[in-house]
C-alpha cells in the first residue's frame, strides 16, 4: 500500500467508478455479441440466396411473358382507355350523383341492418319465453305470446325493407358501371394481356430481400421472433420414427431449410442446396407415393435431419473421392462423428426402401437394390448368413448327395480347392490360397482338409444309376441347340460367349469344361432328359428334348474340355497334418494327452472321415449344398439382418487401411474378406473362413447397398409400404417365379426377361413371349393345366418353353400372382353359344378374309408355316375381353408385335365392312374367332 | 524419440514416483521455489515447452478437445496460486527468521476498512467480468454436446466430470465400493474435520512453510499429487477403456494393456504355501486382515513411543491424535495400493466378494 487513501477505504473511488465503466461497456458488447452470434446462422445466408435464385428465375419468366404480350395491341388498348377515361370525365356529374346514391342507400341499409338485428335477438328472447311459460303453464304466457308474434312481424318488416334496400343498391352499383363500362372494358382486355406479366412482377417483389424494408424490419434481429421471413422450415414425420433409445419419436427434417426448392418443379438447373429433387414423381412431389411433407427427407437419406448448424451438423455424406474433395474445401467437411445413421451417399440411397418395403422379391424402380437383390441370390449369401427377407430361398448349389455319380474324387478335390481355375464364372467362392491361408503351412493343413473332405463326402453318397444311354451325337447340332432353347436364360455357357455375356445369367452354372467335369456321359443325358431323376428338387426343368436332341447337346458339352485342370494332380493327404488338424478339434474341451488318446483309438479311415465331417461343417459347405445328414444344420455367418445399424465400432477394420465407417467395410468385406486377418496373427483354426467370391466392383456395390438397407429401425405400421390384396398375391407368386427364374426368360410387364436382351437387337418376337396383363391375357384353369402340361402355342420360336417340376401350390401362386397383376378375377365366363346379330357372320367372315388372319394363323387353315398362335386354342387360353383389347391396339400391349393394327386411330382398315364401324367390326371378328376354336375343339 | 521418453515417463507407474519425488524437492527447498526469478524461469522454459508440445497432432487434439480447454486454464492458474503461496510463504518466513512480523501481520495490513465499497463493489466488478469471460467462452467454444445417449453404445472413454477423474482414477486400484463411497466419504468428513483435529493457532491468517511443515506437508500431498495429479492422468492420459495413454500418443482403441492382478490371499495360500486356498473365508484372508488391522494400529501406537508423537499427543489430546492418524493413514492407503499393484500387480489385500468387502 504505496499510496494513501481517505480512512477507511482502500481505493480510490473514482479509479472504482472508472472500472465499473469499463466493465459496464464491455457487459453491454457481450451481450450484442450475444444476439449477433444467435443471429447470425448459416442457412439465413442461404435463404437470402435462395430468393435472388427464385428473382432471377422469375425475370427470365417475366422476360418471355413480356415478349410474348404483343405490345402494338397493347399500346392501342391503352391509347383507347386513356380515350375513354377522357370521355368518362365528361360524365362526372351524373357519376357524383350516382355515388351520392349508393352513399345514401348504404346508409339506410346499415340503419336497417341494426334495426333487424335488435329484432331478431328480441324475438328469439321472446320466443324462449313464451315456451318456458307455456310449458309451465304460467298465467303470462298469452300475453308473452302476443308480444312475441308482434315481435315476429316486426321482424318479417324489417328483412322485407332489407332486401328492398339492397335491391336498391345493386341495381345502383348496376347504374354507376354502366356509365363506365367501356373503361372497365378495356382495363379487362389489358389485364388479360399484361395480368400474368404482373403477377410474376409481384411474385418478384415478394422475394424482394435486403432492399425491401419491411422484409428488413421482419428479420431484424430480436424482433425476427415476431414474424420472420428467414426460418428454420421443417417437416414433421410421424411414419417414421428416430430412434431416440429410450423413445421412439418422430422425425424432424428441417433439410427444406436450405433445400428451399426441393419440391418445385423449374429449378433442375441449379447446383445444390438449390436444386429441385431429381425424381419428383416418384420422391418428394404431391402427387408421388412418396410426398414430402408425410416422408420427409431422412427417412430414405439418412443423416441428422433436425441438425441446420452447419453442413456438417447434418452429417453429409459424399458421393465419391472427387466430391469429398470438393466438400472439403467448401464446407471444411469432416467424416461425422457419433452419427449412429449418416447420410447415405447417393448412390446407396436406395438402400432405405428395404426398410419399409418388406416381403417382396424385387422393390419397384428399386433399380440398384433389385441388382443387390438378384446378386445376392446369384452368390447365395443367404445360404450361410440369415437375411431378413431371404429365408424361403432354396439352396444355392447342387446337392451333394449323389455326387459320386457325377463327378470323379481327383475333380472333386481341384474343384474345391480353386474353382476358379476350372471355371473363371464359377459363383462356388474359393476359400483356399487366400490372403490369409496362403502360407505353406496353413496350405499343407488346407490340403488335408480338402482331401478328408472329398473322401467325407464320397462315403456318404448315395448310388446312382442313370435312366437313359449316351449314344453319341452331333456336337454342332448340340451347341446351337444350347443357343436356340434357352438354355442361356440361366446358364452362361462356353462357345456362346456373346450371347453368355449379353445375358448375364446367374441362376445355373457357366457351362465350360464340361468334357473333364462329367464322369458319365450317361448321367449328362439323364440329367438333360429328366433333371428331377438325379434331383427331385432341382430348379433345372426339362427342356422335352429328344433323345437324339440330348445326346446332341451332351456331345457338345463333352467336347468342352479344359485340359489344364484334367492335368492337375491334388497331393495325396498327407497324415500328419491331418492328424495334427484333428487334435485341434479334439483338444477343443480336452487336455493334449487325452485328445492323443482320443485319436489313437481311431483308425486311419476313420480319422480321415471325422476331419472330413468337420471340415464340412467348419467350411458350412451345407450352407449351399444338400448334404445327407446335415439338412437342418443353420449357416455359419452372421446374421446380416441389421447389419446396416451395426455401429461401426462393431467391424474389425484389422490393419486394413480404409475409411473407417461402415460402407467402406462392408464394400471391402465382399471384395476381400479375408483382409481384416492380413497382419494378425492367428492360429490356423481362428483363421477367417468367410470364402472369396471374386465380386466386381459393381456387384459388390449393390450388395453392399442392400446390406446397408438392413436396419433395425422400428418403422410404424402406417410408415411401411401395407401390400394390399393383390400385392400381397403378387409377392407370393413372385417368390415361386423368382425361384424357378422365369424373369430369365419372361418379360412380366415391362420387367425382367434377361434372355430377351439377346433377342432384342434382332427380332424381340422370336424369344420368349413377354408377358403383359397376362392375368388378362389367359384364363385361369388353361393356365394352371399349362404350367403342369407345357404344349406348343408359337410353334414357330425355337426357344421352348420348360416343363418345371411345379408343385400345384406353386402353379397356383403363379397363376394367382398373374390374376393380381391384372387385377382380374378368377375366371371371366365364356359363352357357351355364340349368338350372331343379323348379317354379323358375314360381316365377320369377310373381314377374317379382308384381314387376311389365315396368313399367319394358318394352323387349320392352310398348310403354310404359322408365325401366330393356333387359333383352335383360342377359346380355352384366351379371355374374350382380352381378345377385344388385343385387337383394337396389339401395339399398346406388347410394342413391336408383328400383329397387325387393322384399326389405327379408330379408323377401319376396310371400311366397307359394316361401314366401318370399328367397334362392330371388332366384336364380329371376335366372335368367329372363339367360333371357329369351338368348332376346332369340338372336331377334335 | 524425445516424445516417446515422455510417454514412457508419464505412466503413472513411473510419474506418479517422479511428481512424488518432486513434491518432495518443493517442499524442501520452498524458498527457491517461491522466488520470483523461478517463478520467470519455469515460464521463459516451459511456456515454448508446452507451444513445441502442442505441434504433436495427438497432444494437440487431447488439448484443444472443448471438454479440456478450461481444465487446462484451471491447471495453469492452480500452478500460478500455488507458486504465489510459497513464494508469500518464502517471504513470510524470511521476515519471521529476521525476526520481524509476517506481511500480513504489519501495521498497515492490519488497517480497517469499509466494507462498501472496498469489498462488495470490487465483489461486483469481478462478478461483471466473470459473467463476460464466460459468455465470451459459450460462444467461441460451444458445448460439447454428444449423440443422444445410446444404452447399446456407450462412449468409450466413459470419463466422469474433470473434478471427479481423480476418484475415478482411484477405481483403477480399489475396489468400486472403497472408491466410489468409502474413500470419498472420508475425503469429505475429513476435510470437515481439519478445524477441529488443527488447533494450532500457527499460519493463522498469514503465508508460512516453516511454521506448518507437517500440516503444509500432508495437506499439499493429498491435494496436489493424489488429488489434482490423478485428475491430470484422468483427464489427459486416459483413453478408450480407461487405457493410459501418453501424451503424444494416438488413442488407438485397441491398445491392449496386460493387467492380471492376483489377490493376497492368493499370494500367501497358493504361491507362497503352495496350498488350495481355505473354505473359510476369514481365514483365508488372514493374513489381509491381520496387515489391515496392524496398518491402522502399529503406526500410531509407534510414534507415540517417539518424542514428536508424545509431544503431539499432550499438545492435541486423544481424540484428536487417533483421528488425525486414521486420516492420514486413510491417505496413505492409495499411493500403498498403487505401489503394490505395479510391483506385485496386487489386487486386493482382503478380497470378501461374498461380502462386497475388498481392500
Amino acid at each position: 500500500m504505496t499510496k494513501k487513501h481517505e480512512p477507511g477505504m482502500a481505493y480510490d473511488m473514482k479509479k472504482l467508478n472508472k472500472v465499473f465503466a469499463f466493465l459496464s461497456v464491455l457487459l453491454l458488447v457481450t451481450v450484442g455479441w450475444v444476439f449477433l452470434d444467435d443471429y447470425l446462422r448459416p442457412w439465413k445466408k442461404v435463404q437470402i440466396e435462395a430468393q435472388s435464385i427464385k428473382r432471377a428465375k422469375l425475370q427470365t419468366k417475366i422476360d418471355a411473358a413480356n415478349k410474348k404480350i404483343d405490345s402494338k395491341k397493347l399500346a392501342k388498348l391503352e391509347e383507347e382507355l386513356s380515350e375513354q377515361k377522357q370521355n368518362l370525365s365528361q360524365k362526372n356529374k351524373q357519376i357524383e350523383i350516382a355515388q351520392e346514391k349508393i352513399t345514401q342507400i348504404k346508409g339506410k341499409l346499415k340503419a336497417e341492418n341494426i334495426v333487424n338485428g335488435v329484432l331478431n335477438a328480441d324475438v328469439g328472447e321472446m320466443q324462449f319465453k313464451y315456451e318456458t311459460a307455456h310449458d309451465k303453464h304460467q298465467v303470462n304466457a298469452d300475453d308473452l305470446f302476443k308480444k312475441m308474434r308482434k315481435l315476429k312481424v316486426e321482424f318479417v318488416a324489417s328483412r322485407d325493407r332489407l332486401k328492398q334496400y339492397q335491391g336498391e343498391e345493386k341495381a345502383a352499383k348496376k347504374n354507376l358501371l354502366n356509365l363506365s363500362f367501356e373503361v372497365n372494358k378495356s382495363k379487362a382486355e389489358i389485364t388479360k394481356l399484361v395480368g400474368s406479366r404482373d403477377l410474376l412482377v409481384a411474385a418478384k417483389e415478394g422475394a424482394k430481400t435486403l432492399d425491401n424494408p419491411i422484409w428488413l424490419l421482419r428479420n431484424a434481429p430480436i424482433i425476427d421472433y415476431l414474424d420472420p421471413t428467414l426460418k428454420i422450415s421443417q417437416i414433421v414425420v410421424h411414419k417414421v420414427k428416430d430412434d431416440r433409445y429410450f423413445v421412439q419419436v418422430p422425425k424432424v427434417d428441417r433439410c427444406i431449410t436450405c433445400h428451399s426448392f426441393i419440391n418445385q418443379t423449374g429449378y433442375e438447373d441449379q447446383a445444390n442446396p438449390f436444386k429441385t429433387h431429381p425424381k419428383l414423381d416418384l420422391m418428394v412431389g404431391m402427387d408421388s407415393p412418396h410426398p414430402m411433407k408425410e416422408m420427409g427427407c431422412t427417412s430414405c437419406h439418412g443423416g441428422e435431419g433436425h441438425r441446420v448448424n452447419d453442413f456438417n451438423a447434418a452429417a453429409h455424406t459424399p458421393n465419391d473421392k472427387k466430391q469429398e474433395a470438393e466438400w472439403v474445401k467448401k464446407y471444411h467437411w469432416h467424416a461425422p462423428h457419433k452419427i449412429p445413421q449418416p447420410m447415405y451417399r447417393l448412390k446407396d440411397t436406395e438402400a432405405s426402401c428395404i426398410k419399409c418395403h418388406q416381403g417382396v422379391e424385387f422393390i419397384p424402380e428399386g433399380k440398384i437394390v433389385n441388382e443387390g437383390y438378384r446378386n445376392i441370390e446369384k452368390f447365395g449369401c443367404y445360404s450361410c448368413h440369415k437375411i431378413k427377407g431371404f429365408e424361403h430361398r432354396r439352396k444355392r448349389a447342387p446337392s451333394l448327395k449323389k455326387i459320386t455319380a457325377k463327378i470323379n474324387k481327383e475333380f472333386f478335390k481341384n474343384w474345391v480347392w480353386s474353382p476358379k481355375a476350372f471355371n473363371k464364372h464359377s459363383k462356388m467362392p474359393s476359400y483356399f490360397n487366400q490372403d490369409n491361408n496362403k502360407k505353406p503351412e496353413f496350405m499343407k493343413k488346407n490340403m488335408a482338409e480338402v482331401n478328408a473332405m472329398a473322401d467325407y463326402i464320397w462315403s456318404i453318397s448315395k448310388n446312382y444309376k442313370s435312366k437313359y444311354k449316351y449314344s453319341r451325337g452331333n456336337a454342332n447340332k448340340g451347341k446351337e441347340l444350347l443357343g436356340e432353347v434357352g438354355c442361356t436364360a440361366c446358364h452362361g455357357i462356353e462357345g456362346l460367349e456373346e450371347q453368355s455375356k449379353k445375358i448375364g445369367a446367374y441362376a445355373g452354372p457357366y457351362l465350360t469344361g464340361m468334357g473333364s467335369k462329367i464322369k458319365n456321359p450317361d448321367w449328362l443325358v439323364t440329367w438333360l432328359m429328366e433333371p428331377n431323376h438325379f434331383s427331385p428338387d432341382t430348379i433345372m426343368p426339362s427342356f422335352r428334348l429328344t433323345k437324339r436332341e440330348a445326346n446332341n447337346i451332351t456331345a457338345y458339352l463333352l467336347s468342352l474340355k479344359n485340359e489344364k485342370f484334367e492335368r492337375l494332380k491334388f497331393e495325396p493327404m498327407d497324415k500328419k497334418e491331418r492328424d495334427d488338424i484333428l487334435l485341434t478339434y479334439l483338444q477343443t474341451f480336452d487336455t493334449h494327452a487325452s485328445a492323443k488318446a482320443e485319436l489313437a483309438k481311431m483308425s486311419d479311415v476313420e480319422r480321415t472321415l471325422e476331419l472330413g465331417r468337420r471340415s464340412v461343417g467348419k467350411y458350412g459347405c451345407y450352407g449351399c449344398h444338400a448334404i445327407t445328414g446335415l439338412e437342418k444344420a443353420t449357416g455359419l455367418g452372421t446374421n446380416l439382418s441389421e447389419e446396416g445399424s451395426k455401429p461401426v465400432t462393431q467391424f474389425s477394420f484389422g490393419h486394413v487401411k480404409i475409411d473407417h465407417d461402415r460402407r467402406a467395410w462392408i464394400f471391402n468385406h465382399l471384395k476381400n474378406p479375408r483382409q481384416w486377418d492380413i497382419g494378425v496373427d492367428k492360429s490356423f483354426k481362428d483363421l477367417l473362413i468367410m470364402p472369396n467370391f471374386d465380386m466386381s466392383e459393381k456387384e459388390a456395390e449393390s450388395i453392399t447397398t442392400v446390406l446397408l438397407g438392413m436396419v433395425s429401425d422400428q418403422i410404424p405400421l402406417e410408415g411401411q409400404k401395407r401390400l394390399n390384396e393383390y400385392e400381397t398375391v403378387v409377392a407370393t407368386g413372385m417368390k415361386v417365379a423368382n425361384k424357378f427364374n422365369c424373369i430369365g426368360c419372361h418379360q412380366i410387364d415391362g420387367e425382367f426377361g434377361d434372355i430377351l436382351k439377346y433377342y432384342e437387337d434382332e427380332d424381340i418376337n422370336a424369344g420368349p413371349p413377354r408377358l403383359v396383363g397376362e392375368g388378362h391375357r389367359v384364363q385361369a384353369d388353361w393356365f394352371y393345366h399349362f404350367l403342369n402340361n407345357v404344349t406348343e402355342i408359337r410353334p414357330w420360336l425355337t426357344v421352348r418353353m420348360p416343363s418345371f417340376n411345379l408343385s400345384s401350390d406353386e402353379r397356383n401362386k403363379i397363376v394367382a400372382m398373374f390374376q393380381a397383376e391384372s387385377k382380374m378375377n378368377t375366371f371371366e365366363e365364356k359363352s357357351e353359344k355364340i349368338s350372331w346379330l343379323r348379317g354379323e357372320k358375314r360381316g365377320a367372315i369377310a373381314l377374317w378374309k379382308s384381314y387376311d388372319c389365315a396368313s399367319c394363323h394358318t394352323q387349320g387353315f392352310n398348310n403354310d408355316e404359322p408365325s401366330a398362335p393356333n387359333l383352335a386354342n383360342a377359346r380355352d387360353r384366351l379371355r374374350e375381353s382380352w381378345i377385344r383389347k388385343w385387337l383394337r391396339n396389339p401395339g399398346a400391349i406388347l410394342p413391336g408385335t408383328t400383329m397387325p393394327n387393322f384399326w389405327e386411330d379408330g379408323e377401319a382398315t376396310d371400311d366397307d365392312i359394316f361401314g366401318g364401324d370399328v367397334d362392330r367390326q371388332i366384336n364380329a371378328l371376335t366372335k368367329y374367332v372363339l367360333e371357329i376354336a369351338q368348332k376346332k375343339k369340338q372336331k377334335k | 524419440m524425445i516424445k516417446e521418453f515422455i510417454n514412457y515417463i508419464s505412466d503413472p507407474i513411473r510419474s506418479f514416483p517422479i511428481v512424488t519425488i518432486l513434491f518432495i524437492l518443493q517442499m524442501k527447498y520452498y524458498r527457491t521455489f517461491g522466488t520470483k526469478k523461478f517463478y520467470f524461469w519455469l515460464m521463459i522454459i516451459g511456456i515454448p515447452l508446452v507451444f513445441l508440445a502442442a505441434t504433436d497432432p495427438n497432444f494437440l487434439l487431447i488439448l484443444t478437445w472443448p471438454d479440456n480447454v478450461p481444465i487446462s486454464l484451471l491447471i495453469l492458474s492452480l500452478g500460478f496460486f500455488t507458486w504465489l503461496s510459497f513464494h508469500k510463504a518464502a517471504v513470510n518466513d524470511a521476515r519471521i527468521e529476521a525476526g520481524e512480523p509476517p506481511v500480513e501481520g504489519t501495521p498497515e495490513m492490519r488497517e480497517k476498512v469499509w466494507c462498501w465499497p472496498n469489498l462488495v463493489y470490487t465483489e461486483l466488478f469481478m462478478s461483471i467480468a466473470a459473467t463476460v469471460f464466460l459468455i465470451g467462452w459459450a460462444i467461441i467454444f460451444k458445448a460439447p454436446l454428444e449423440e443422444p445417449a445410446n444404452p447399446t453404445w456407450a462412449p468409450n472413454p466413459a470419463k466422469a466430470p474433470w473434478y471427479f477423474l481423480g476418484l475415478q482414477e482411484m477405481l483403477v486400484y480399489f475396489d468400486p465400493w472403497m472408491a466410489g463411497v468409502v474413500l470419498p466419504g472420508i475425503i469429505v468428513v475429513g476435510l470437515l474435520a481439519i478445524p477441529y483435529i488443527d488447533t494450532n493457532p500457527k499460519g493463522n491468517g498469514y503465508y508460512t512453510i516453516k511454521e506448518r511443515p507437517m500440516a503444509m506437508g500432508l495437506f499439499l500431498f493429498g491435494f496436489l499429487v493424489l488429488w489434482i495429479f490423478l485428475i491430470i492422468i484422468g483427464v489427459f492420459m486416459r483413453g478408450p477403456n480407461w487405457t493410459f495413454y501418453g501424451p503424444f500418443e494416438y488413442w488407438d482403441f485397441h491398445k491392449v494393456e496386460a493387467a492380471f492382478n492376483i489377490n493376497l490371499s492368493e499370494f500367501f495360500w497358493v504361491k507362497g504355501l503352495n496350498m488350495p486356498m481355505p473354505k473359510n473365508i476369514l481365514l483365508r484372508e488372514i493374513v489381509g486382515i491381520v496387515l489391515t488391522i496392524g496398518y491402522l494400529i502399529l503406526p500410531g501406537t509407534l510414534f507415540l513411543r517417539m518424542k514428536q508423537g508424545k509431544e503431539m499427543l499432550s499438545k492435541i489430546g486423544n481424540i484428536r491424535y487417533y483421528l488425525l492418524v486414521f486420516l492420514v493413514l486413510t491417505m496413505g492407503t492409495l499411493p500403498i495400493k498403487m505401489v503394490l499393484r505395479w510391483l506385485f500387480s496386487l489386487k486386493y489385500i482382503i478380497a470378501m466378494p461374498e461380502f462386497e468387502f475388498n481392500l
